[in-house]
């Protein structure tokens, strides 16, 4: 009989119902002794040699130690290793390591452990495997001390230290392919394999014989990786996290209306990157007065505002406001003024005008590369735009196929961002640009002492503003919200924060 | 019926070899640079160059798809590029997931639209116009839509059902009925819509035959009439348009799975192909194929099942 189905379908509705219900209430998210995180992305292995940095930091963090640590305040404390020296020239690094450390598997750290796990990074395929470039040797001279020899100064090194080169994991796993989704370190935590869903939300439980205990402000952790921006609000929302990555600025009020707090660093800038400075593809931007009028022709204010709602501050530096060579002056060099931008065209020879190919995608926002054509066509710059894809995109930019693009960078610590973007050698100088007196600066801040370090970065900053290298329009805000019953402290140094810094509130 | 359960899963073995040659082919010529994806904007070419070797992206084509041909058959589907997973492990464990919404789909919404369409067909009226609108509606909406609103009104206004997530049934029922109530519904809209239509089609047809008016006229009541032999005879267009509805969720799961952040073969479907992640989506494809041939297969019997007339051949 059909009443008999409808009765049927109507009593598993109602069971559905009720025992979604009963769910409901259990929760168990936001308890003061589990964490709950939203990252954006997930790790692409557990195996520290291949580990990366930024957003995935927090996976790592869970389970390893580093030799060294990144804290709020900008400085770099003892870790894993307690103790540091250079010697005289700066070619060598001693450090001292920690006797009381046990990975999970029970096995003792030692200095051999880490030199073994520095020689892995430096040859294996993380994507920052190019930081320990420079590094010639390594020893392990006793069971406590690690010798680094460089083959020049490497003023960032310290830093890296602080990052994923300096993860450090058990020996066991040296040759496991295992270890790329079940991790053995001497972490805060212990990976628990059997709760986690690669790529999807990561359960780790306290480590209770971690040599740090002060650190240890949850019994559990869990890490989602939340992508979609849409489920990222709806988790808040919901209340089913403590803390949450944001991707983008753009639902902030929805945040704050749901009662979590909005915690801000700036790490990343966005502008042009006028790559072809000697001329090869486009020798009207070997012309430092064109690289200047391009400079003049933006309202980097009202860019602020039409493309990141005015989350972030503008800017004509590409080093960032926490650093020495941050020059606050320096901002007001280039104001938006199209009729100088004209001038300076006109100077250089280009009064009637030039054109720019440049790459655009769509991830980096359809209004973005709109809004740059149209500030310079209205200086008479026309924008040949090429279409590509994501994957593309940086590969093309490299490659180099075009002489200026529109990109966002990190703002690394001075040397790191030397090396990233304006040495000969660096990722983002494709062009292999090269300036004697650039030339010498960097030279000098790799040899000098901390206060030549400060002092001649401070020149360089000012000499890459007077030669326009970039066109830097604002250091975008980064934004991780965190709910009523959670703090952080954000990291001048990376995306994510460093999970020791979450604590419970109240 | 046994030599036709056999010739037909031998040709769904044929036909998964071709399809998975196709998937390769295609995934090989569109990828672009993978181990630049791998490793991101900030990894020097060198360090680039040493990821493709360390994957062996630079063979040729037949060379890679021999490669990962001969270790499949063996069982061994090889390990993510981009979370270095086994591939195996990491498509079994989701597919649970997607089966139980897809499955879980499926039957509520055969045995609504069932209930709707003998409604509909045996009252008609006004309940029949006012059950075909809102089968309309159900159809044009989109089910990313609907699982929105659902999450506004549910999950996040309400707190009655998790917003994202998902509880194994394993760890507690309770909390997998709650992460998987409202996704069940968002994808079981759509499929309601389309069977409903179709079993109140056949149950009118069926209804205008001669021997419903003559077990009528021997005094049997409706309701009888209609549950022991109309829904026989109706239930075979039906049975077929949701065995296409079932293929199509497997599809459809994937913006709901994006949306309730649930771990299932869609989400991993959509991140593996955008990066040209080739070990999980070429076992991607081998399962889906699989899981399409045996629905099929099992769609046909049931067809026999319910009516004697059909042949197996």
């Amino acid at each position: 009989m059909f009443r008999w189905k409808a009765t049927a379908a109507a009593a598993v509705v109602a069971a559905l119902a009720l025992s979604g219900c009963a769910a409901g209430d259990g929760g168990g998210e936001g308890s003061s002794s589990t964490l709950v995180l939203g990252a954006i992305a997930a790790p692409t292995t557990y195996d520290p040699s291949g580990a990366e940095w930024g957003n995935r930091s927090p996976y790592y963090q869970a389970v390893f130690d580093t030799l060294l640590l990144a804290t709020p305040e900008g400085t770099i404390e003892p870790w894993l290793a307690t103790e540091w020296s250079y010697n005289d020239d700066n070619t060598e690094l001693t450090l001292t390591i920690r006797d009381d450390v046990k990975f999970s598997d029970g096995t003792a750290l030692t200095a051999d452990v880490v030199k073994q796990n520095l020689e892995r990074f430096q040859t294996g395929t993380s994507p920052d495997a190019g930081y320990l470039a420079g590094v010639t040797g390594i020893a392990a001279p006793d069971d406590t001390t690690v010798v680094i020899t460089l083959g020049a100064p490497d003023p960032a090194l310290l830093n890296y230290l602080t990052r994923d080169p300096g993860l450090v994991g058990a020996p066991a796993q040296f040759d496991d392919p295992n270890a790329a989704t079940d991790p053995i370190g001497s972490g805060p935590y212990i990976l628990d394999t059997a709760a986690t869903v690669t790529s999807t939300s990561y359960v780790y439980k306290k480590n209770p014989d971690y040599w740090n205990p002060d650190v240890q402000h949850y019994d559990a952790l869990t890490i989602n990786v939340l992508t979609d921006p849409t489920a990222a609000l709806n988790a808040i929302k919901a209340g089913e996290a403590n803390g949450v990555k944001l991707a983008n600025n753009d639902n902030l009020a929805e945040v704050e209306g749901a009662g979590w707090t909005v915690n801000a660093n700036e790490l990343d800038f966005q502008g042009l990157l006028l790559l072809d400075r000697a001329g090869t593809m486009n020798p009207a931007l070997a012309d430092v007065r064109v690289r200047q009028a391009i400079n003049f022709a933006f309202d980097r204010e009202g860019l602020l505002t039409a493309l990141q709602s005015g989350n972030g501050t503008v800017t004509n530096q590409v080093f960032p406001a926490t650093s020495d060579a941050y020059d606050e002056k320096l901002d007001s060099t280039y104001t938006y003024d199209p009729e100088k931008a004209k001038e300076l065209l006109a100077e250089a020879g280009y009064a009637s005008g030039l054109t720019i190919s440049m790459p655009t995608v769509s991830v980096l926002g359809a209004t973005t590369f709109t809004l740059i054509a149209q500030q310079l066509s209205d200086v008479g710059i026309t924008v040949e735009a090429t279409d590509v894809g994501m994957d593309s995109f940086i590969a093309d930019m490299l490659a180099p196929k075009y002489p200026a693009t529109f990109m966002a960078l990190e703002q690394n610590p001075d040397w790191q961002l030397i090396q990233f973007m304006i040495a000969p050698t660096a990722v983002f100088n494709p062009f292999h640009s090269e300036d004697p007196k650039i030339d010498e600066m960097m030279s000098q801040i790799q040899n000098g002492d901390e206060a030549t370090q400060a002092k001649v970065a401070g020149e360089l900053n000012a000499y890459l503003v007077e030669q326009a290298w970039f066109a830097p329009f604002y250091r975008v805000q980064g934004s991780f919200g965190t709910d009523a019953n959670t703090s952080v402290k954000m990291l001048p140094t990376n995306a994510y924060p460093a999970l020791y810094d979450f604590v419970p509130k109240g | 019926m046994i030599r036709f359960i056999l010739r037909r899963l031998l040709s769904g073995v044929i036909l998964i070899f071709v399809i998975s040659v196709v998937a390769f082919s295609l995934l090989y010529i569109g990828s672009g640079d993978i181990a630049r994806r791998i490793l991101g904007q900030n990894a020097t070419q060198e360090i680039v160059d040493r990821k493709a070797a360390e994957l062996g992206l630079n063979r040729p084509l037949y060379e890679q798809y021999w490669d990962w041909l001969t270790s499949a058959v063996q069982g061994d589907f090889g390990r993510s590029w981009f979370s270095g997973q086994l591939v195996a492990q990491g498509v079994s464990s989701r597919l649970a997931v997607t089966l139980s919404i897809v499955i879980g789909a499926t039957l509520i919404a055969a045995i609504i639209s069932v209930v709707i369409g003998v409604l509909a067909a045996t009252r008609r009226g006004w309940i029949d116009r006012g059950l075909q609108f809102t089968s309309v509606l159900g159809f044009a909406i989109p089910g990313f839509l609907i699982a929105l609103g659902l999450v506004l009104v549910f999950s996040i206004n309400l707190k009655w059902f998790k917003a994202t997530g998902y509880i194994p049934i394993t760890t507690s029922f309770s909390g997998w009925m709650s992460s998987v109530t409202l996704p069940v519904i968002a994808l079981a809209i759509g499929t309601i819509a389309a069977v409903a239509q179709q079993v109140r089609g056949s149950v009118i047809d069926a209804l205008e035959r001669d021997y419903v008016r003559t077990l009528r006229s021997r005094g049997l009541g409706m309701g009888r009439v209609v549950a022991k032999h109309v829904l026989r005879n109706a239930g075979g267009p039906a049975l077929a348009v949701l065995a296409v509805q079932f293929v199509g969720l497997l599809g459809g799961a994937v913006i709901i799975e994006q949306i309730f952040a649930l771990p299932g073969l869609g989400q991993l479907a959509v991140q593996a192909t955008v990066q040209s992640d080739i070990p999980i989506v070429m076992g991607l494809v081998i399962v889906t194929a699989s899981i399409v041939v045996i629905v099929n297969l099992l769609i046909d019997l049931a067809q026999a099942a319910l009516n004697p007339k059909v042949r197996l051949s």
